[in-house]
């Protein structure tokens, strides 16, 4: 795989401080009024984007998937889904755009013992919610069931995904994935594939 | 009978081990069969020092942290004058599960069950309806029971249940080299408040503690790692592991009871340890950061004390220190463990070093870990489903004389040697074979 452009040095503490409060702000969501909706079209297209990017780890397309996201991306897995501060927690994983191309050339060498043979999954989203924050920036959540199957035996995994949403020349792209496993804090078996 | 059964509570039958081992080898009973294993939760994780928490989990009075020892749980307290407890977390009433919350911090523990409530020595302090207690149960042990033995060195907690060693005679040369560690940021305290990610294996408990340092795998086992990095970054990290690794100054250290160390600052730090360090999110704008605060010298400075300590240090039998993380096995079944990776931070630095510890500590779990532990896994199958095929090879550099003396006093091998697994097997025997104390 080639090795993009993407520039590297975002993740600083002014950078976990604004991620911090986007998530912070999912956490204390109620209602959300027709007024904070995206239009239908925008909608629509946002809708479409998270059940491409299921489908594209489902069918282990990593390198189609790498191309949802921004230059600027980040995949947030906490180890405890109530976590908030990355400048002073560990998290399972907490990629920006270079460590999620890492792990998917890791992946790709054929010597990733722990993904071979690959984990197969099932990402079905449900209950996805949008939130316009401005015309090229709408945030998304949704609950996850994951089915997960292994030579020795699968889990099922589940709870709420967060992305926020950008419009870079006319077409949505992902900037951050946080996936709030229901069982975080608890000990994990084989979560070496993206989840 | 009864009585008697009741003030000695664990008795177990004297075992003797020699058919399971032979030279440069051990029997693969040791690792599946369960009447072992349960001989292993009472005897071994009940007759030696067992690592159970860090201070600064529970810095002030009444904070405490529920923990394992063996299949034990076990409530650490700190009580009001700021002593350690570490109690048996089983109400002594009808022996329900007392405290049920992972950390917090407490006046008393209250039973859920009949509401009897115990201080942070584990002391009786009420009993609902007293006047229903009579003379019939005044020698009832309504303490708690808890661990005798209780001792910290620099922050680390240990208990033991039965055992004649002070704590620094158990740790012997692992002290000196857990001081090593904790000293490579003069000015900062270690803080042990920052997450930890619990791996859950199905594997024997000792299946991970094989690996604890065993360099012989490194080049094979993290071959996808080695492969994306030199591909993305050429010589970097632990690249240099390739070819006859062993003829490297890298080398694995008997510390004496069971306790060992790899050791690879020969050549991780031989230059600087951060410039050396691959590359992890953030790198860029943190250093650069902290060169406009601070000027390179000083940046750096800070930044090779908190990038991979270069070390692999073992204490026998939980505790294993790698990079900047403590690594806490909990057996959970023959084939069952858990893993804990708990995150640390330093007191008096900028939060930029600390923010460069969190991503530097999600490295390894999430590159190394994961292949390391399929495996494990792998072991345990294949030592489970072939009964005919008995034996476990851990004797590597037994016969090629290139083990000596190192000038700290310590013996040592290169480092693909399995003196690691020979030094803590040889522990093992020790507490498992004695019958000191009459328990378990
Ligand atoms: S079992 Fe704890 S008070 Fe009865
Ligand atoms: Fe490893």
């Amino acid at each position: 795989m080639e090795i993009t452009g993407a520039q590297p040095g975002y993740f600083d503490l002014e950078y976990y401080r604004r991620i911090q409060r986007i998530v912070g702000s999912w956490m204390e969501l109620d209602e959300i009024s027709s007024d904070d909706q995206p239009p239908a079209e925008v909608a629509e297209e946002c809708r479409a984007l998270l059940l491409h990017e299921a489908r594209l780890i489902d069918r282990h397309q990593l390198d189609d998937w790498l191309d949802l996201f921004t230059d600027d991306a980040a995949y947030w897995l906490p180890a405890d889904a109530s976590q908030l501060d990355p400048a002073s927690t560990v998290s399972w994983e907490f990629n920006d755009r270079r460590r999620m191309e890492e792990r998917v050339e890791r992946i790709l060498t054929g010597k990733a013992y722990s993904q071979i043979p690959p984990t197969r999954t099932t990402h079905c989203y449900t209950n996805i919610e949008l939130l316009a924050v401005s015309e090229n920036e709408v945030h998304a959540l949704c609950n996850f069931i994951l089915n997960t199957h292994r030579p020795k035996g699968g889990r099922l995994l589940s709870g709420w995904n967060g992305f926020i949403l950008r419009c870079e020349e006319g077409r949505w792209l992902i900037e951050l994935k946080r996936v709030n496993l229901l069982d975080a804090d608890a000990p994990q078996g084989n979560l070496s594939f993206f989840l | 009978m009864l009585k008697e059964a009741a003030k000695n509570s664990v008795t177990y039958a004297e075992h003797v081990y020699d058919d399971y081992f032979g030279e440069g080898r051990v029997h693969r009973a040791l690792y599946t069969d369960a009447e072992i294993f349960k001989h292993e939760m009472l005897r071994l994780f009940g007759s030696t020092w067992i690592y159970v928490a860090h201070e600064s989990e529970i810095p002030d009075a009444g904070d405490f942290v529920t923990r394992r020892m063996g299949l034990r749980s076990v409530i650490v307290t700190r009580d009001l004058d700021g002593d350690l407890h570490v109690l048996f977390n089983r109400c002594s009433h009808r022996g329900a599960t007392l405290c049920r919350e992972e950390s917090g911090n407490a006046k008393v523990f209250t039973c859920p069950y009949h509401a009897w409530s115990f201080g942070h020595d584990g002391g009786c302090r009420g009993r609902p309806l007293p006047k229903g207690f009579g003379a019939s149960t005044d020698d009832f042990p309504y303490d708690l029971s808890k661990a005798d033995h209780v001792e910290s060195y620099r922050g680390f907690i240990f208990a033991a249940i039965d055992t004649k060693l002070s704590l620094k005679e158990h740790l012997g040369g692992a002290a000196e080299k857990l001081d090593e560690w904790l000293d490579r940021n003069p000015g900062s305290d270690l803080v042990v408040q920052n997450g930890s990610m619990p791996f859950e294996m199905r594997t024997n408990w000792k299946c991970v503690y094989d690996n604890a340092a065993d360099g012989y795998h490194v080049p094979f086992s993290h071959e996808s790692l080695l492969r994306m990095l030199s591909a993305r970054y050429g010589n970097v990290d632990i690249a240099y592991y390739e070819g006859d690794f062993d003829a490297l100054p890298l080398l694995v250290k008997d510390l004496g009871n069971g306790h060992t160390m790899l050791d690879q600052r020969p050549l991780m730090h031989a230059d600087s340890a951060w410039e050396r360090q691959h590359v992890l999110p953030g790198r860029e704008s943190i250093w650069s950061k902290l060169n406009e605060d601070l000027g390179e010298e000083e940046a750096l400075k800070l930044l090779n004390g908190s990038t991979g300590s270069g070390m692999n240090l073992n204490i026998f039998p939980n505790l294993m220190i790698i990079g900047n993380q403590i690594q806490v096995l909990e057996p959970v079944s023959v084939n069952e463990t858990i893993v804990r990776w708990y995150s640390t931070s330093l007191t008096n630095v900028p939060p930029e070093i600390n923010a460069v510890r969190m991503r530097m500590q999600e490295d390894f779990p999430s590159f190394g870990e994961v292949d390391d532990t399929a495996n494990f896994e792998a072991c345990q199958i294949g030592l489970e489903e072939i009964p005919e095929a008995e034996w476990v090879h851990i004797g590597r550099h037994m016969d090629s004389r290139l083990g000596e003396t190192d000038t700290d006093g310590f013996w040592k091998e290169p480092v693909s040697t399995d003196l690691h697994a020979r030094a803590y097997w040889q522990a093992w025997r020790t507490i498992m074979e004695s019958n000191e104390g009459g328990k378990a």
